[in-house]
C-alpha cells in the first residue's frame, strides 16, 4: 500500500515540475504585465518542436537544444510584447484577452499547416530508461525534467530577489503605477517579464521531448493545469504557483490512483474550488489582505 | 478534375447528324436493356458511358487530424486504379479506363456531408470508396444511399450493416475485432488475464463494453477494468495500477498519443506484460517510428495485412516503392476493394450506379487481387457485409507488422515479450 502511494506522489511531483515551468510563465506575465496570456501552451509546442528538429536535423539532445530553445522564445517574448502586447495595454481587458487568444489559435493553426497533425517523437538513450529503488521506479528523462524545471525556478527566484531588473519586476508587479513613478521603465520591464515567461515555456518543451510527443494540440494539455495552478498559488505569485503546480501534479495522480483513471481532473477541479472557498486569493496571498 | 469529360455530342456537331446520332443511340440502349429507363437521368446516356472513363468518387480526409491516414488511402486509392488500368481496364466496357476522383473531406463531418454531395451532383461516379474514419463513412454513407450509388468501405463500424442497401463493408467489422482480441490473449496465456483501459468517450466505451460482454465466453478473465481520461500528461499513475492488478495482458483502447505514452512508461515500470493495442493507429507506420524499439512484440488486430497472400505483398511492394511505408490495412484493403468495384463493373458491363450495385450484391471472389483479404473470399450478404470477413491478429516484429493470429492466417509465431 505504502509502495503504490510513494509511487503515486513521485509520479505527481515530477509531471508536476513541467507544469510549474508553464504556470510560472503565466503567473509572471499576469503579475507584471497584468495580461492573462492564453497562448502560453502554443509557446510550449513550439519548444517541442524546435527542439524536435534540432533532434532530427542536428541529432542535438532535446536537454542540450534547451539553449537553443530558451533564447529564442525569449527573442520572440520580447518582440511580441513590443510589436503587439504594448498596443494593447490600456484601461480595456478586452483586446488584450482577444490579442492572446488569437495568437494562440494563430499559431496552433499554423503549426498543423507546416508540421501537420502527427505526432512526433524523439528518442534518446534515457527515455525509456528508469532507475529501480526498492519496489520504485524513478523514470530518468522525467527526473530530469524536474530537476532542471526546479533549477530554472530557483534562477528565476534569485533573479528577481537580488538584480536591480528583477526588483523592478517585483516592484511592477505589486504595484505598477507606483514603480513606474520611482522611474522604473515600464517597457524594459515589461519586455523582460513576457521574454522571461516564454522562455520558460521554451524550457517546458524541450524538457518534455525525450518523454512526450509534440503535436499542434499539445499545448492545451498543459496549459490547463497551468492555469488551476496559477489561480490556485495566487495570480502573481510565483512561489504560489511552482508550489500549487507541484500539488495539482500530486493530487492527479493520487486521484487516478485511489479513486479512477478518469477523475485525475475531477481531483485537481475539486482541490481548486475547495482552496478558493476558503482562501479567495489563493495559497499564496498574504494574510491580512 | 471533370475538365476532360466530353460534352454532349448533341452540342458540337452538325444539327441533323446530331439528331441522327441521338435516334442511333436511343435505339441501341434501348434495346440493350434501357439504360435510358434505369432512372430520370434522362439524356445523361447520351453523354456516353460506354466508352470513357469509369468514375470512381473517393472521400478521404487529407487535411485536419485524420489527414495523416487520409493522404495514404488517396496513395493507395492511385495506386490500385493504376494497376485496374494498366491490366487493361474494364474489358466488357471497350476497355473503359478507372477514373479516380479524389474529394478532401477535411477530418469533419459537416464537410464530408456536403463533399459526397457535391461529388454525387457534380460528376457522373459509378461508385465511391470511402472515409477510412468510421464517424465519416456514416455520414458519407447516408449521402450515397440516398443519391443510389454504391459505397465501398474498410471502415469497421457495424452501424454500417444496419438498414443500408448501397453500402458494402468487404472487411471484418468492429464487433469481431473484439472477439478476435480475446482470443489472442490465450495466445499469450492459457489462463489470461486481462486489464482493460480504455479512454471514457464513444470510442473506448462501446469497444470496451463490447470487450466485457464477450469475455466470459471466450475463457477470458477481465481483473482490471478502468476507463480514464483522453489526452493525460502522464501514464505511470494508470499503469501503476495496472501492476497492481496482476494482469498478464493489457488491452488499450486509446488514441495514439495515449497509447504511445502507455507503452513507453509499460516499458519505464518494466512491467512484464503482453499488450494489445487494438487497430487504427496501433497498426500504423507512425506508431512504430513513435515508440520505437519499445513496439516490437506488441499486438494488435487488423482488417488487412500486407502478408495475407502473395498478391498483398505485390501491393505491399509497390506502395513501400511509392511511399516508403509498408501498406497499412487501409491502403492494401482499398487496392483490394478497387479491384471489387473492377470485378462488379465487369459483370454489370455499365457504369450505371445501380447496375453497379447489382453487381456487387452478387459478388463472389476467391482469387486475385479483389479476394487479398483475411479469409481469402469476399462475398456480401443482405446486409453488404462480406460473409467471409474477418480480423488477423498481428504483432509488431523487426519493425514490421507479422500476421499471427488466427492459425490460417498466421504467417509468421507469436514473438514472446
Amino acid at each position: 500500500m505504502w509502495e503504490t502511494l510513494a509511487q503515486a506522489v513521485i509520479n505527481g511531483l515530477l509531471i508536476g515540475g513541467i507544469y510549474a515551468l508553464v504556470s510560472i510563465g503565466v503567473t509572471l506575465i499576469f503579475g507584471v504585465v497584468k495580461i492573462v496570456n492564453f497562448a502560453q501552451g502554443e509557446f510550449v509546442m513550439i519548444g517541442m518542436y524546435i527542439s524536435f528538429f534540432l533532434a532530427t536535423q542536428f541529432g542535438i539532445d532535446p536537454l542540450v537544444s534547451l539553449v537553443v530553445s530558451m533564447p529564442v522564445l525569449f527573442l520572440a517574448g520580447v518582440v511580441i510584447q513590443h510589436f503587439l502586447i504594448r498596443r494593447v495595454l490600456g484601461p480595456n481587458d478586452m483586446p488584450q484577452i482577444f490579442l492572446t487568444f488569437a495568437l494562440s489559435l494563430l499559431l496552433l493553426n499554423l503549426s498543423l499547416m507546416l508540421f501537420s497533425a502527427n505526432y512526433r517523437t524523439v528518442h534518446t538513450s534515457y527515455s525509456d530508461s528508469a532507475w529501480h529503488i526498492g519496489g520504485l521506479y524513478i523514470p530518468v528523462a522525467k527526473l530530469i525534467a524536474f530537476a532542471v524545471a526546479m533549477a530554472l525556478s530557483g534562477l528565476l527566484w534569485v533573479f528577481l530577489r537580488t538584480t536591480d531588473l528583477g526588483r523592478a519586476m517585483r516592484a511592477a508587479s505589486q504595484n505598477r503605477d507606483v514603480a513606474m513613478l520611482m522611474g522604473i521603465n515600464p517597457n524594459r520591464v515589461f519586455a523582460v517579464a513576457f521574454g522571461t515567461a516564454l522562455a520558460l515555456a521554451g524550457a517546458a518543451g524541450s524538457l518534455l521531448m525525450p518523454f512526450y510527443s509534440a503535436y499542434p494540440f499539445v499545448g492545451q494539455v498543459f496549459v490547463l493545469m497551468a492555469f488551476v495552478a496559477v489561480v490556485m498559488g495566487t495570480l502573481g505569485n510565483v512561489m504560489g504557483a511552482l508550489v500549487a503546480s507541484l500539488m495539482m501534479g500530486i493530487a492527479e495522480s493520487l486521484g487516478i490512483q485511489f479513486v479512477g483513471a478518469d477523475s485525475g481532473l475531477i481531483v485537481v477541479f475539486g482541490l481548486l474550488l475547495l482552496t478558493l472557498a476558503f482562501r479567495p486569493s489563493g495559497l499564496g496571498a498574504r494574510r491580512g489582505r | 478534375m471533370t475538365g476532360d469529360r466530353k460534352p454532349p455530342a448533341i452540342n458540337n456537331a452538325a444539327p441533323n447528324q446530331a439528331s441522327r446520332t441521338k435516334l442511333n443511340r436511343r435505339k441501341f440502349l434501348a434495346k440493350t436493356g434501357g439504360v435510358l429507363a434505369a432512372g430520370a437521368f434522362g439524356a445523361v446516356p447520351l453523354r456516353g458511358w460506354a466508352a470513357d472513363a469509369i468514375n470512381i468518387g473517393a472521400l478521404y480526409p487529407t487535411t485536419g487530424s485524420m489527414a495523416q491516414i487520409g493522404t495514404g488511402c488517396v496513395a493507395a486509392a492511385k495506386l490500385a486504379v493504376d494497376m485496374v488500368n494498366e491490366a487493361g481496364g474494364i474489358k466488357s466496357l471497350g476497355g473503359a479506363k478507372l477514373n479516380l476522383i479524389v474529394s478532401d473531406v477535411q477530418s469533419d463531418t459537416t464537410v464530408t456531408r456536403t463533399e459526397t454531395d457535391r461529388l454525387i451532383t457534380g460528376n457522373k461516379l459509378s461508385a465511391i470508396h470511402g472515409c477510412y474514419a468510421s464517424a465519416l463513412t456514416l455520414i458519407a454513407s447516408e449521402v450515397c444511399e440516398r443519391a443510389h450509388v454504391p459505397i465501398i468501405t474498410g471502415s469497421s463500424s457495424d452501424q454500417l450493416n444496419k438498414g443500408r442497401s448501397y453500402t458494402f463493408t468487404p472487411f471484418a467489422r468492429a464487433s469481431q475485432f473484439a472477439k478476435a482480441q480475446l482470443q489472442m490473449a490465450k495466445l499469450v496465456s492459457e489462463q489470461a488475464k486481462v486489464a482493460v483501459i480504455f479512454e471514457n468517450t464513444a470510442f473506448g466505451t462501446s469497444t470496451s463494453n463490447g470487450l466485457k460482454e464477450l469475455a466470459p465466453g471466450e475463457g477470458v478473465e477481465i481483473v482490471m477494468f478502468e476507463p480514464y481520461s483522453a489526452g493525460f500528461t502522464d501514464a505511470s499513475p494508470l499503469i501503476n495500477k495496472v501492476k497492481a492488478s496482476g494482469a498478464n495482458t493489457l488491452f488499450s483502447l486509446s488514441y495514439l498519443n495515449d497509447l504511445i505514452l502507455i507503452v513507453r512508461t509499460v516499458k519505464q515500470v518494466g512491467l512484464d506484460i503482453a499488450i494489445n493495442g487494438g487497430s487504427g493507429g496501433f497498426v500504423m507506420p507512425d506508431f512504430y517510428k513513435n515508440v520505437g524499439k519499445a513496439a516490437e512484440g506488441l499486438q494488435g488486430v487488423a482488417h488487412w495485412n500486407h502478408d495475407v497472400n502473395e498478391d498483398a505483398q505485390k501491393v505491399n511492394a509497390e506502395f513501400r516503392k511509392r511511399t516508403g511505408e509498408f501498406a497499412f490495412e487501409y491502403a492494401g484493403g482499398l487496392v483490394a476493394q478497387t479491384f471489387m468495384l473492377a470485378d462488379a463493373l465487369e459483370r454489370a458491363a455499365s457504369a450505371d450506379p445501380k447496375k453497379v450495385r447489382e453487381a456487387l450484391s452478387t459478388l463472389d471472389v476467391s482469387s486475385g487481387y479483389a479476394a487479398m483479404a483475411p479469409g481469402g473470399k469476399v462475398k456480401f450478404g443482405p446486409d453488404g457485409k462480406n460473409v467471409y470477413g474477418r480480423p488477423v491478429g498481428v504483432q509488431w516484429q523487426n519493425a514490421d507488422l507479422a500476421s499471427i493470429f488466427p492459425k490460417e492466417d498466421a504467417r509468421a509465431p507469436l514473438m514472446k515479450t
